[in-house]
C-alpha cells in the first residue's frame, strides 16, 4: 500500500481499487474478550489481494490463518480494523451476508464431514438451493460442478455420498461450493489428508479455475511444496500478525527464517538457491521439477557453447 | 455460540468443597435436589439462598461462573414461568385480564416459586459438576451402583458410558460450531422463517453431527479394542477415594437442614411440588 492510499482510508468516502478483491487495514480479532480464555488471534493483518490472484496463506499452527479466512465471508464478523472483500464492506452491519456468502466460497478442512445430504445431488445442489436458484438451472450447475471436481455425473448423481471414498466426499463437497461459481474461492487445508495423487488432482483444478476462470484464490496450506508451486503469492502468518508478504520465489530465498517460523523450504527452492549460492541464476518460473530441468539443461546448452 | 454453555464444566480451587469425597457430593446434592421441592414458603427459600451462598463461599468458585449454568438456560426457565403465570386459575378476581388472558395473584407467587426452585436446581447442579472432575463423578457413580452388581448390572461398563459421554460433549459442542459455520458458508439460513423452516434447517447440521459421531465412536472403540480394554475384571484404582472430617461434617450438617425441611413441609408438599413440576 503507498503511503498516500493508507491515509485515505480513514475518510468515509474510501473505495477500493476497482482490481482489488480483498483489502484489509489493520484487522485485530480476539477470542473470549474480558475473559480468562481471551486470545489475540489476528493482530494488525494489513493485506490485499488483487482479483485473479492466487495467494497462499500459510503459518505454523495457531498463529490466526483460519481466523483470517472465515473473516472473508463474514462468518467471524469483524472487530477492529477495515475490511472490504469485493467491495462490500465487511464492518457494515447491514452487510448482505447471503450475497457476499455466494460470491465468496469456502471450503473448510476436512469438507467431507459436512456432507448430509441423501444423494450427492442434493448435497451438491444445497447451496444453489439455499441462494435461490430455480431447480432446472440448479441441476445444470451441480452437473458442471461435479464433472469439474473430475466424478461422472450420470453414476454419482443418485449415490448416497456416505457410500463414498474420503476422496471421492472431498469432491463432492467441493463441488458443492463450485458449483455457486464464486469469484473468490477460499481454502482451508484443502488437500490435508490426502494421497499424493487426489492431492495433485485437487490442486490442478484449483490452479484451472484460477487460470482459466479468473477465479480468485486464497489457499491455506502447510505443504510448501504445492504452495510453491501454485500461488502467485504467499503470506505468512506469525502469532496473529504477517511476517512475510512476498513471491514464492523471494520469499523462499530466506531459508533461515521461514525455519524458525517451523515452515520448511519446498525442495526446488532449495535447489535454486543451492545454485545461486555458487552464482548459477535461474528464471523465477523454476517450480517444479520439470521446468528445473528445461532450465538447467538451457543452462548447460549455453555453458557447452 | 454453544461455547457459552458451561454446564458441567470443572473449575479447579482448593476448598472445602472441591476435597469432599465425589460420592458424598453426589448424594447430599441429590438430597438437596429432591429436598427443594418440599420447600413451599418464601422463609423456606430464604433458607435455601442462604444454605447456596455458603456452600458456594466454601467452594471458592466465583458466583459468576455458578450463575452462567443459569444463563444457559434462562429461556427455557422464564418460559415455564410465564405458561405458569397464564395458566393457573385463581380462586378470587383476576388481578389483570384482557382478551382471554388472566393473570391471578396465586399464578405469580406459583410461578415465581416455580422459578426459585428451578433455578436452585440447576444451581444447585452446577456446583457439583463444577467442584468435581468428571472422572470423579464417574467413580463416585460406579461406586454407588456397586450393590446392583448382585442383579448383575452391568456398574463399570455404566459407568465408562457415563465418563465417555462427558467427555464427548466438548468435542462434540466444537464440532457443531464448525459444521454450523461451514452451512452458513453455503449460504444456510438459521435465523429466519417460520418453525418448519428453521426445524428444517437443522437436517444439515444434525445429519454431518451424527455421522461425526459415529466415527468418533467407532475409532474410540478400535483405539481400545487395540489396547486390549477388557473392563473392570483385573483393573485397580490410581486414587482411591477415602471419606474424610470434611464429608462428615458436611453430611451431618446437610442431612440435619433437610430433615428439618422435610418435616415442616411434610409429605403433602412435596406432591404438589411434583404436580407443579408437571404442569
Ligand atoms: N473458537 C475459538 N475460541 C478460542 N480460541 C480460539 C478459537 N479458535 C481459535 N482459537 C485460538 O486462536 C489462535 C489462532 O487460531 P487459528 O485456528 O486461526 O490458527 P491456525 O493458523 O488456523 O492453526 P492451524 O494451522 O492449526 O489450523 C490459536 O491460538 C487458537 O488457540
Ligand atoms: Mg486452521
Amino acid at each position: 500500500m503507498s503511503k498516500s492510499r493508507s491515509n485515505k482510508v480513514t475518510a468515509p468516502s474510501f473505495t477500493v481499487p476497482d482490481n482489488c478483491a480483498i483489502y484489509c487495514k489493520d484487522v485485530n480479532f480476539v477470542y473470549n474478550p474480558k475473559t480468562p480464555f481471551q486470545k489475540q488471534a489476528l493482530n494488525n493483518v494489513s493485506l490485499t489481494v488483487n482479483k485473479g490472484e492466487f495467494v497462499a496463506v500459510v503459518g505454523h499452527t495457531g498463529s490466526g490463518k483460519t481466523t483470517f479466512v472465515q473473516h472473508l465471508n463474514a462468518l467471524i464478523r469483524l472487530q477492529s480494523g477495515r475490511m472490504y472483500v469485493l467491495g462490500r464492506d465487511l464492518g457494515d452491519k447491514k452487510l448482505d451476508l447471503k450475497a457476499l456468502r455466494g460470491e465468496v466460497g469456502m471450503v473448510f478442512q476436512y469438507p467431507e464431514y459436512q456432507l448430509f445430504a441423501d444423494t450427492v445431488l442434493q448435497d451438491v445442489s444445497f447451496g444453489l438451493k439455499n441462494f435461490g436458484v430455480d431447480k432446472d438451472k440448479r441441476v445444470q450447475l451441480a452437473r458442471d460442478a461435479i464433472q469439474l471436481v473430475g466424478l461422472d455425473f450420470d453414476k454419482v448423481k443418485d449415490k448416497s455420498p456416505f457410500d463414498m471414498s474420503g476422496g471421492e466426499k472431498r469432491r463432492v463437497a467441493l463441488a458443492g461450493v463450485l458449483a455457486m461459481n464464486p469469484s473468490i474461492l477460499v481454502m482451508d487445508e484443502p488437500t490435508a489428508g490426502l494421497d499424493p495423487r487426489g492431492k495433485s488432482e485437487i490442486l490442478s483444478l484449483v490452479a484451472q479455475l484460477n487460470r482459466e476462470r479468473n477465479v480468485t484464490v486464497v489457499m491455506v496450506s502447510h505443504d510448501m511444496n504445492e504452495v510453491y508451486e501454485n500461488a502467485d503469492r504467499v503470506i505468512v502468518f506469525a502469532d496473529g500478525a504477517v511476517a512475510y508478504d512476498d513471491t514464492p520465489r523471494n520469499l523462499f530465498r530466506f531459508e533461515t527464517q521461514i525455519e524458525e517460523m517451523n515452515l520448511e523450504v519446498p525442495a526446488m527452492a532449495q535447489f535454486a538457491n543451492v545454485l545461486e549460492a555458487n552464482g548459477i541464476t535461474l528464471p523465477d518460473n523454476c517450480k517444479t521439477v520439470r521446468q528445473m530441468y528445461d532450465a538447467v539443461t538451457a543452462l548447460r546448452g549455453k555453458a557447452d557453447v | 455460540m454453544f461455547r457459552d454453555v458451561t454446564f458441567g464444566q470443572y473449575y479447579p480451587a482448593d476448598s472445602f468443597v472441591h476435597k469432599m469425597d465425589a460420592r458424598i457430593k453426589l448424594v447430599l446434592s441429590l438430597l438437596f435436589m429432591v429436598g427443594i421441592f418440599f420447600v413451599v414458603s418464601y422463609v423456606g427459600f430464604a433458607v435455601i439462598t442462604l444454605y447456596l451462598l455458603v456452600v458456594i463461599a466454601l467452594a471458592r468458585v466465583p458466583l459468576k461462573s455458578v450463575l452462567k449454568s443459569v444463563k444457559g438456560i434462562i429461556f427455557l426457565l422464564l418460559l415455564t414461568a410465564i405458561i405458569n403465570v397464564f395458566f393457573t386459575k385463581g380462586a378470587g378476581e383476576p388481578l389483570l385480564s384482557w382478551w382471554k388472558i388472566e393473570i391471578y395473584t396465586e399464578g405469580l407467587i406459583f410461578a415465581s416459586k416455580m422459578l426459585l426452585r428451578l433455578t436452585y436446581l440447576v444451581i444447585g447442579s452446577s456446583i457439583l459438576t463444577l467442584t468435581t472432575t468428571p472422572v470423579d463423578l464417574t467413580h463416585a457413580v460406579e461406586s454407588l451402583l456397586k450393590p446392583l452388581r448382585v442383579i448383575k448390572f452391568p456398574v463399570h461398563e455404566f459407568a465408562l458410558i457415563m465418563s465417555l459421554t462427558l467427555s464427548f460433549i466438548p468435542s462434540l459442542m466444537e464440532e457443531t460450531d464448525r459444521i454450523i459455520r461451514a452451512q452458513k458458508a453455503r449460504g444456510a439460513d438459521f435465523d429466519t422463517g417460520g418453525l418448519v423452516k428453521r426445524a428444517k434447517a437443522f437436517v444439515p447440521i444434525l445429519i454431518p453431527l451424527l455421522v461425526g459421531g459415529f466415527r468418533r465412536a467407532d475409532e474410540l472403540a478400535n483405539a481400545m479394542n487395540s489396547r486390549c480394554y477388557e473392563g473392570a475384571t483385573k483393573r485397580t484404582r490410581m486414587r482411591k477415594m477415602r471419606l474424610g472430617w470434611r464429608d462428615a461434617v458436611a453430611s451431618v450438617i446437610v442431612v440435619v437442614l433437610f430433615a428439618a425441611i422435610f418435616t415442616v413441609y411434610g409429605m403433602q408438599s412435596a406432591w404438589g411440588g411434583i404436580i407443579w413440576l408437571y404442569y
